[in-house]
């Protein structure tokens, strides 16, 4: 456990540092980004102290970091400094809410479509399956956003545009976020059920004169479920990356609209926070991928 | 954090709904005008708001002594009337009963507090140098403020527009207040900003033209365009100025709960050419480039036709434009001035060129698309172009220094025409000493042109229209830079959003005298 720790650890440090050099590494100043071109040469300067801008990178790490761990930490932008952690806080919960809705939509498509798939392999149902998952992986999230919302909310007018209003709101972006996660997890289902089914023990299953459906769901599928949730975890980065283009897409007032808003301002402290916060949840999620092991396979169990 | 329980409690409560509740109807939309913002304001405080959006919001909350009409001249506002009492002192008076949303009124005392704290450096007002030529501000009586100037500035009426706030919160103390709770004596009243994604006004009833005729402003920010045209076209969205592209208006003209309204602009893009060496230097060549370019082609496709062919900085429309000869789409003339220059044709027309050129321009897909159709222009005259597609922040920065031969740029809104001072008087040639940051990026030193700029600034209205009109023909001749449009102004309005006429500086003032109308019942989209 305490391994885990001290990778994760230094997971997020790693994060930082090169998210912090990589701001220093774009081009253009960001106290000419914050002024406007017609600022004078006294207030950049006087912005540039201000701000902490005339520090050292490392220095300007540290303070970062000592403000966030007091909470004190506020936006780079004079005159309002606000504190970035309420705006975290605020927007933390929808992305989390469009995440594990897209992963909930993946789950109850990709599934049932993988282990048909499996069952009747070479079969046009596994062709067809694998067809739509083909075109799942391949459709881009900010052409599939709008193609749904012209289908769904101009032609159907069932569902709202964009926004995070009430539920309804929430459909278009998990469904445009989750597809491209349920087409690679059919794909995945479908090969390691295939696996699942040529071992002994689904032979000596069907020796014994099981149903079918017993032998698929309670023999091969339970089995191959562990490949499935390492899978699942290693994605949810993914998933939090695709978040990024589908806030932008549905005005979802998640993490990746406030990074992108961040990046735009040049505000250093909101960017880093950003990352790191993004950063926190997939070491997270991975450490409960572990821990999910255990849950799903009792030999992980056992020796643990 | 307070916000994060509260916030997580009606997450999860939306979750539940999503299982309880069964209805597929998208709710009726809001009462009030909903207006679409590409990005959300960086201040409402128009001391501290640097980009557009964020002046054009604050100005409708907190509007300044004077602004400026569709030919850039400078209109009363909160002022009944201005005038100059001599060379250096200006007086403006206050219309009668003017008051501040908060009620109290709003007299001379405000006017000059206003000024006197945007002009201390303890405010850090990122505008203050621009008050440089400001002596004092002196109070007259309760209506009439005086401004002195430390020697004659006539391009200061510009910088006059800025808010005028209560006395009580112009000081450094006030900046929060402002920020949290901006008021002002605009036709909307601040209401309120809960998060990044949404603003509210409401109008003031106060307003000395009149109460608005609009129940609510409800501003939005939707970053993706597709997005917001998508809005528009369901009808949940009743405005967007200047934010979506020519190429998606055609889909918007044919809603029929839209209207698509336009206005010559004062958006100006221009082909910036490199005077320091080279063959740019040589006027003739740079002539030559301007009679291979036809601009028409490009507005009428690139642009669906929503810009003007641009002759000079200034837009037709300008107080202070003047018409020029311009050098027009002339290839034959272009290759006598190629040969003239020492450019001879070496293998007749195709084949090799006379000469080439690196073209910097954005990553942008609409500035490139544009750049490849120069480049296709300019290699019909024997003119080769390499066209480099640059990250913004590169692009900008190499821009800055010096280190380019062609680029195209745009400048937002042209109004006040001592910009053409900014951008082509020689001392504002970029440089340490102006921490690179002169406009006159292609380095054009012509010492008539100077003086004429420098004595526009002393001037009066009228001289200066004689001296711009001199520095316009001046400019067409040395051609510093090829112009090439003027952008519109494009609203598209929903039709419950009735009389919104947009401003050609793409302003959110109009919306004061716009009229909230309900649609006939089933006509509704």
């Amino acid at each position: 456990m305490s391994r885990r720790l001290v990778s994760a650890l230094i997971a997020m440090v790693g994060a930082l540092l090169l998210v912090s050099l990589f701001l220093h590494l774009v081009p253009g100043d960001p106290v000419d980004v914050m002024l406007g071109e017609q600022a004078t040469q006294v207030d950049r300067a006087a912005l540039r102290q201000a701000v902490g801008l005339d520090l050292p990178w490392y220095a300007q790490l540290w303070t970062f970091a000592r403000d966030l761990a007091t909470g004190e930490l506020r936006t780079s932008l004079p005159p309002f400094q606000r504190k970035v952690l309420p705006a975290l806080g605020a927007a933390l919960p929808y992305t989390l809410l469009l995440t594990l809705a897209a992963m909930a939509v993946s789950l109850v498509l990709a599934l049932p479509l993988g282990v048909m798939a499996a069952a009747r392999r070479g079969t046009p149902v596994d062709a067809a399956a694998m067809g739509v998952s083909v075109a799942g992986v391949a459709l881009p999230r900010f052409w599939l956003g709008p193609v749904l919302i012209i289908l769904f909310a101009l032609k159907l007018d069932w569902l709202p545009v964009s926004g995070a209003e009430s539920w309804r709101h929430l459909v278009l972006p998990a469904f445009t976020l989750g597809t491209a996660l349920a087409a690679f997890l059919a794909r995945m289902t479908r090969a390691t059920m295939l696996e699942a089914l040529r071992e002994d023990y689904v032979t000596v299953a069907r020796a014994k004169g099981l149903s079918p459906r017993v032998v698929l769901w309670k023999h091969a599928f339970r089995n191959a479920l562990l490949p499935l949730v390492t899978v699942l975890g290693l994605e949810f980065g993914a998933l939090l990356g695709g978040a990024i283009v589908t806030e932008k897409v549905f005005a979802w007032p998640g993490m990746g609209t406030l990074l992108l808003t961040a990046i735009e301002k040049r505000d250093y402290n909101t960017v880093r926070a950003t990352v790191l916060l993004f950063t926190f949840c997939y070491v997270l999620v991975n450490t409960l991928t572990d821990m999910a092991y255990a849950w799903v396979d009792p030999r992980v169990r056992r020796r643990s | 954090m307070p916000p994060l329980p509260f916030r997580a409690v009606r997450v999860f409560v939306l979750a539940l709904a999503l299982v309880l509740d069964s209805g597929c109807r998208a709710p009726a939309p809001p009462a009030g005008i909903t207006v679409l913002l590409e990005a959300p304001p960086d201040s409402l405080d128009d001391r501290f708001a640097l980009t557009a959006h964020g002046q054009r919001l604050a100005q409708l909350i907190s509007p300044g002594l004077l602004t400026f009409d569709d030919a850039s001249r400078p209109v009363p506002q909160l002022a009944e009337s201005f005038r100059d009492v001599s060379a250096t002192v200006v007086e403006f008076v206050l219309r009668p009963g003017l008051t501040f949303h908060d009620g109290s009124a709003l007299t001379a005392e405000d006017v000059k507090a206003t000024f006197d704290a945007l002009m201390d450096p303890k405010l850090g007002s990122p505008k203050r140098e621009r008050y440089e030529p400001v002596d004092r501000v002196e109070v007259v009586d309760a209506r009439t403020v005086r401004f002195h100037l430390k020697r004659p500035y006539a391009p200061l009426l510009a910088e006059l527009s800025a808010a005028i706030l209560p006395s009580e919160r112009v000081g450094p103390g006030g900046i929060e207040a402002q920020g949290a709770h901006p008021v002002g004596a605009g036709p909307f009243r601040f209401e309120s900003w809960p998060d990044e994604e949404h603003l509210t006004m409401v109008p003031f009833e106060g307003w000395h033209g009149g109460k608005p005729a609009v129940s609510r402003l409800t501003f939005r920010v939707v970053r993706d365009e597709t997005t917001r045209v998508l809005e528009l076209l369901k009808g949940r969205a009743d405005l967007v100025v200047n934010n979506v592209s020519p190429a998606v208006l055609p889909a918007l003209r044919q809603a029929s709960h839209l209207r698509v309204v336009t206005k010559p602009g004062t958006g100006f893009t221009y082909l910036g050419l490199n005077l320091r060496e080279g063959p740019l230097a040589d006027v003739r060549v740079r002539q030559a480039l301007c009679h291979l370019i036809d601009v028409r082609p490009l507005v009428e496709h690139k642009l669906h036709g929503l810009a003007e062919p641009a002759s000079s900085m200034l837009p037709r429309e300008h107080w202070a434009f003047t018409a020029t000869p311009g050098c027009g789409y002339a290839p034959e003339e272009a290759a006598r001035l190629l040969d003239a220059a020492g450019y001879p044709d070496p293998d007749g027309p195709g084949g090799k060129p006379r000469l080439s050129f690196t073209f910097k321009t954005s990553t942008d897909r609409f500035r490139r698309a544009v750049a490849l159709v120069l480049k296709e222009q300019l290699a019909k005259g024997g003119v080769a172009v390499e066209v480099r597609a640059l990250e913004f922040g590169t692009f900008f920065e190499d821009v800055r220094r010096g280190r380019f031969e062609l680029f195209t740029l745009k400048w937002a809104a042209v109004m006040e025409p001592d910009l053409l001072r900014g951008a082509f008087h020689s001392a504002n040639i970029p440089g340490p000493e102006n921490h690179w940051g002169g406009f006159n990026r292609g380095a054009l030193k012509d010492p008539a042109l100077d003086r004429l700029l420098d004595a526009a600034t002393q001037a009066s209205r009228e001289e200066r229209r004689v001296l711009y009109a001199e520095a316009q023909r001046e400019l067409d001749a040395d051609l510093p830079v090829i112009p090439l449009w003027h952008e519109a102004s494009v609203a598209v309005v929903s039709s419950r959003l009735a009389d919104f006429e947009p401003s050609a500086h793409g302003l959110l003032l109009p919306l004061a005298k716009a009229r909230e109308v309900t649609p006939e019942q089933g006509s509704t989209p």
